[in-house]
């Protein structure tokens, strides 16, 4: 229970940030960079979209998809392993994005995004709790 | 409020709006032991039934909170919410936090209150104008 918890929060938190890169990128602003400031050149880069899908997008939809499936585990709607396998696919998918997206920051763009970062530690705070706790 | 203050509380409430309307959809039952017997006799529907339309109202009113829509609007209806769950519940060794809960929403409510309503109301229209920096004396 702790750990559909925690999975929960940070997938909120996921979720309150992309839909606030979605608000800034469909008002043509910037976003507010809290740490640095080349969360522009990150954001506005080649890399920004994945199959025509940006990128904000995309992780918008897995937190939702992260969110509801421990939804449905915490209530304990059936088929209990379906839900699972699917929360532990997705999770490790989004982790590798994620080191793929700071690898990218790291050394081709040669900029951070505190977005970015943020994004990535909530995955990778989600993937840890999957790799250590038992009862998922 | 601070900008930064004001999101960090907003996403807050929305993650226990959200969590409780799911924690009331796995136990729907014990949620509505919360309910003291009087409300429970005016209650036109069964318990179960009014503890989903409670989680589920829960549900929609974190995930638009969360999603910085209408803050204004979705956080006064959760205030009048909160009030009557503090009514309906009684005084119980859990309703401090509620009061915190809803201390946390007035707050958001008054903060993200549009300048056509803030106009109107003659109080906070005062308070508006308090906040405001000191215009600068003149030598």
């Amino acid at each position: 229970m702790t750990n559909y918890a925690l999975l929960f929060t940070l997938a909120t938190i996921g979720i309150s940030e992309t839909v606030y890169l979605i608000r800034k990128r469909i008002a043509s602003e910037r976003p507010v960079c809290l740490i640095g400031g080349s969360c522009d050149i990150v954001l506005k880069s080649k890399y920004n979209k994945i199959f025509f899908i940006h990128n904000d997008i995309l992780g918008f939809l897995a937190y939702i998809f992260i969110s509801t499936i421990t939804a449905f585990l915490v209530i304990g709607l059936e088929p209990i392993f379906i839900w699972n396998f699917f929360l532990k696919i997705l999770i490790t998918i989004a982790t590798l994005m994620s080191l793929f997206f700071t690898f990218l920051q790291w050394r081709v763009l040669k900029a951070w995004c505190f977005w970015c970062l943020m994004s990535a530690l909530t995955i990778w705070f989600m993937g840890l709790i999957i790799l250590i706790s038992s009862n998922i | 409020m601070n900008k930064t203050s004001f999101h960090i509380l907003r996403v807050g409430i929305a993650i226990t709006f959200l969590w409780i309307g799911i924690l009331i959809f796995k136990t729907p039952e014990a949620w509505g032991g919360y309910l003291q017997p009087w409300a429970v006799k005016l209650l036109p529907i069964s318990i179960d039934q009014a503890m989903f339309g409670t989680a589920i109202l829960d549900i929609i009113i974190g995930f638009l909170i969360l999603t910085d829509t209408l803050v204004w609007l979705f956080t006064l209806v959760a205030t009048l919410h909160i009030l009557t769950v503090l009514t309906v519940s009684g005084i119980t060794d859990i309703t401090v936090r509620d009061v915190a809960i809803l201390a946390g929403l007035i707050a958001l409510t008054v903060d993200s209150l549009p300048n056509y309503i803030l106009t109107k109301i003659k109080f906070l229209k005062k308070q508006n104008h308090l906040d405001k920096p000191m215009p600068k004396l003149k030598n």
